[in-house]
């Protein structure tokens, strides 16, 4: 068994590439899922992991990074393969392909008999093949716009850019799950295919997935190989064009990478500009917005004739009643409720002295300022004409 | 028997009523030694005077400080309800004439009574809300209980079964008003402050619906910017509350599933403190000064207002650029065609390609069992 002749299968340069597209591949999935589902508690999980959000973009920036610059150099071998050496070009797919599929279902279902030999890529192949160009395609497309959504709405509309954000989860989601169903079946589960690592297939292995491909090996239908002469020529014009096509894609994935710096990096915050403390002025008095009632003004009794009064029943009375009793009444060390009261004093002696307005606490008080309650300037003249005319009650 | 109650009930009686009374004579004496003779007024006692309109006092600074309290608001409040008295918050003011005040200005005279609520409502205390942060790192103007709540008309704030009771909203913002005065002018014209203070609206939000009460955080640190969006949610995704306006209650699910959204989200729960210019929801439409969206002056659905509220972070975007939001719709035919197409597409693409190959992957499998099985028969038919 050992022994048994095996079949090349992949260049170690295609088993290279392969290996950065599982790796870049995988992390783009790792890290773009989570971002789709992000109220899934294993992505809020799996993203604190990788170090948050923002790293987990970086991180799908430079594996997109990857994927696509490996695209391009993909696309440069091929344009070697089919320029320069001229080889079939056998991933194309055709009718026979199809027919192939339907065939191979009939066989599995056990209508048919006939088991299809298979070329060198089979259907099942070239599905996968061409579903990762469109796959790659859509991504890139989409992502460019998701990466500089600001350049992107100078020539699109600004509704491309949600689209493309759909687009670019939708395509992900078919792209993870179509590897898992297609490519882990076929060469993970039906039976273990290792040609992509080790780069050579058995006999039996060949016989089952690439039968017709085994019959012209067998029948010694290889590539041809060009005149040496010949390739020389055409490695003079493949190599100037592929390095354009070649720089130009990392210019391009240069540019998208480093194009528009407002959309995925953290500007310094623009703090609010509010100054908080800004009291309200003047401080209204009362600090209560209550109305104040109207202060009530003394009103002299002018029933006893039209003269001022002088006297302590001729409207003097009224005048300590209505500006001193509210408090020198029961309390406050003195009382002016009555005329008996008010010549006798409080607790800092007499307050008023018949004669001496200058020598009454009274006076002396209101003039000092700063007492709760104050007389009007009439009121205190009038208070002082009295004190001078002895302060008579009567 | 005669005897016994001579010799034994009787004495026994009269000395436990003579230690009764022994002991109520002691507990009165005591209890008369614990209050002095010299006595508190009681609150009409000081209302006698300070009941009376228009009493002020000049301060050394220049400033009037008003010394006159209304009788009928105060007999209103809760204090005087809870038989708080005068002096249980100026303890210093016993008799007249008083104590001098020493203040030299209203603002250190207020400050006096810095901790006197303290000693009833200790829980309200909060040493790491915004306002007593500020208090003990030294600014005057912080305020004290008393600055917000007047204890001489405070009512009482919860009913019976500690409901707290509606109140209207206007006096919420107008009191914060007092010191925050440039904010309250913004918020009064805002769809918010304009419902709560011009309609007494009770569903809108007041300063204290989002700031808090007696814990106020700072609304400058980057945890209060990530824990924003779930703030206006809470509100705005009330389907009861919302349907009142017309207003729609995907605004938060919408916003979290675009990219704004989902970063902010996952910043939050996964470092709350991070610092993020990601946008949230007062980035777009203002903080204290939100307008409705619809507001033909500065509402955001008009596409030029929310052009320049997107180049407030992405200064080079174009007039394109706005329609890159899906303007909190959930995409349908009428709103966001195309993304709504491109889902569509997907969930008829995703399913059409993943069942084309599922029935290769089960017709192989169905083929390998088959084989399989024919194999076994063919070796159990041959040792027959």
């Amino acid at each position: 068994m050992s022994d048994e002749k095996r079949y090349n299968r992949f260049s170690i340069y295609q088993r290279v590439e392969h290996i950065l597209l599982i790796a870049s591949f995988t992390i783009l999935g790792l890290t773009g899922l989570p971002q789709k589902y992000m109220d899934s508690p294993i992505s809020i999980w799996f993203v604190a992991v990788l170090g948050g959000i923002e790293t987990i973009r970086i991180i799908h920036r430079i594996s997109a990074a990857v994927f696509v610059l490996e695209s391009v150099y993909h696309f440069a071998v091929i344009g070697y393969k089919l320029y320069v050496l001229r080889v079939k070009a056998t991933m194309l797919p055709g009718m026979q392909d199809l027919r192939d599929a339907i065939q191979s279902l009939f066989y599995n279902l056990g209508f048919s008999r006939k088991q299809p030999k298979l070329p060198r890529y089979n259907f099942a192949e070239k599905a996968e093949y061409w579903a990762l160009i469109w796959g790659l395609l859509v991504m890139a497309l989409t992502g460019f716009i998701l990466w500089n959504p600001i350049f992107s709405s100078n020539y699109l509309p600004g509704s491309f850019i949600p689209a493309a954000k759909a687009a670019h989860g939708g395509e992900a989601v078919l792209a993870v799950l179509a590897i898992i169903l297609w490519h882990f079946y076929h060469v993970h589960i039906k039976h273990l295919n290792l040609s992509m690592f080790k780069g050579t297939m058995s006999r039996h292995e060949m016989q089952e997935e690439h039968g017709k491909e085994l019959e012209e090996i067998e029948a010694g239908q290889t590539n041809p190989v060009p005149d040496p002469n010949v390739i020389a020529r055409r490695v003079a014009i493949f190599t100037p064009v592929a390095v354009v096509f070649m720089v130009l894609g990392f210019v391009v994935v240069y540019q998208a990478a480093t194009f528009e710096q407002t959309a995925i990096t953290t500007l310094p915050l623009e703090q609010l500009n509010v100054q908080a403390y800004v009291p309200q002025t003047p401080t209204p008095i009362p600090p209560t917005p209550t109305p104040l009632p109207p202060k009530p003004t003394a009103t002299p009794d002018t029933t006893g004739g039209a003269a001022a009064p002088t006297t302590w029943e001729g409207g003097i009375g009224a005048i300590f009643d209505s500006e001193c009793s509210a408090c020198h009444g029961a309390v406050a060390g003195l009382s002016l409720q009555t005329y008996a009261d008010a010549m006798k004093g409080g607790s800092s002696g007499a307050v008023i002295k018949p004669g001496d307005p200058d020598g009454s606490l009274v006076v002396v008080k209101m003039k000092e300022g700063g007492h709760p309650g104050t007389f009007t300037d009439d009121e205190m003249a009038l208070v002082l004409d009295w004190i001078k005319a002895n302060a008579p009650e009567k | 028997m005669k005897n016994l109650y001579r010799y034994i009930v009787a004495p026994l009686g009269l000395a436990l009523i003579c230690a009764a009374l022994a002991l109520a004579l002691t507990a009165w004496t005591v209890q008369a030694e614990a209050v002095p003779q010299e006595s508190k007024p009681d609150n009409a006692y000081c209302l006698g005077c300070h009941s009376k309109p228009g009493m002020i006092k000049v301060l050394p600074s220049g400033e009037q400080l008003y010394l006159s309290v209304d009788a009928d608001d105060f007999a209103a409040s809760v204090h005087t309800k809870e038989d708080i008295t005068c002096v249980s918050c100026h303890p210093t003011i016993t008799a007249f004439p008083h104590q001098p005040v020493t203040a030299a200005n209203r603002r250190d005279y207020t400050l006096t009574y810095a901790d006197t609520c303290k000693k009833c409502h200790e829980d309200k205390i909060k040493p790491d809300g915004m306002h007593q942060k500020l208090m003990a790192g030294g600014n005057k103007n912080a305020p004290i209980c008393a600055d917000c709540h007047n204890p001489h008309t405070q009512p009482k704030l919860k009913d019976s079964n500690g409901n707290v009771v509606f109140i209207e909203k206007a006096k919420i913002a107008q009191t914060c008003a007092r010191c925050h005065s440039t904010i309250y002018n913004e918020y009064a014209n805002s769809v918010h402050g304009a419902a709560a203070i011009g309609a007494n609206n009770p569903d809108v939000p007041v300063c204290i619906t989002c700031h808090g009460v007696h814990e106020i955080t700072d609304p400058t640190t980057n945890q209060f910017r990530l824990a924003s969006p779930k703030l206006c949610g809470d509100c705005h995704t009330d389907k009861s509350m919302m349907a009142k306006y017309k207003l729609s209650t995907d605004v938060y699910n919408t916003y979290v599933a675009d990219f704004h959204g989902t970063t902010v989200t996952l910043f939050q729960k996964n470092s709350p403190d991070a610092q993020t210019n990601k946008a949230v929801c007062y980035d777009c439409h203002g903080v204290h000064n939100i307008l409705n969206p619809k507001d033909p002056q500065g509402g955001i659905s008009i596409k030029e207002n929310m052009l320049k509220a997107c180049q407030k972070c992405h200064p080079d975007a174009n007039a394109n650029f706005p329609d890159s939001w899906t303007s909190h719709y959930i995409p349908t035919p009428e709103h966001n065609p195309l993304v709504y197409y491109v889902n569509l597409f997907y969930m008829i693409f995703i399913p059409g390609v993943l069942g084309g190959m599922g029935v290769f992957v089960l017709s192989d499998v169905f083929a390998r069992l088959r084989h399989t099985f024919i194999k076994r028969e063919n070796r159990k038919e041959k040792e027959q």
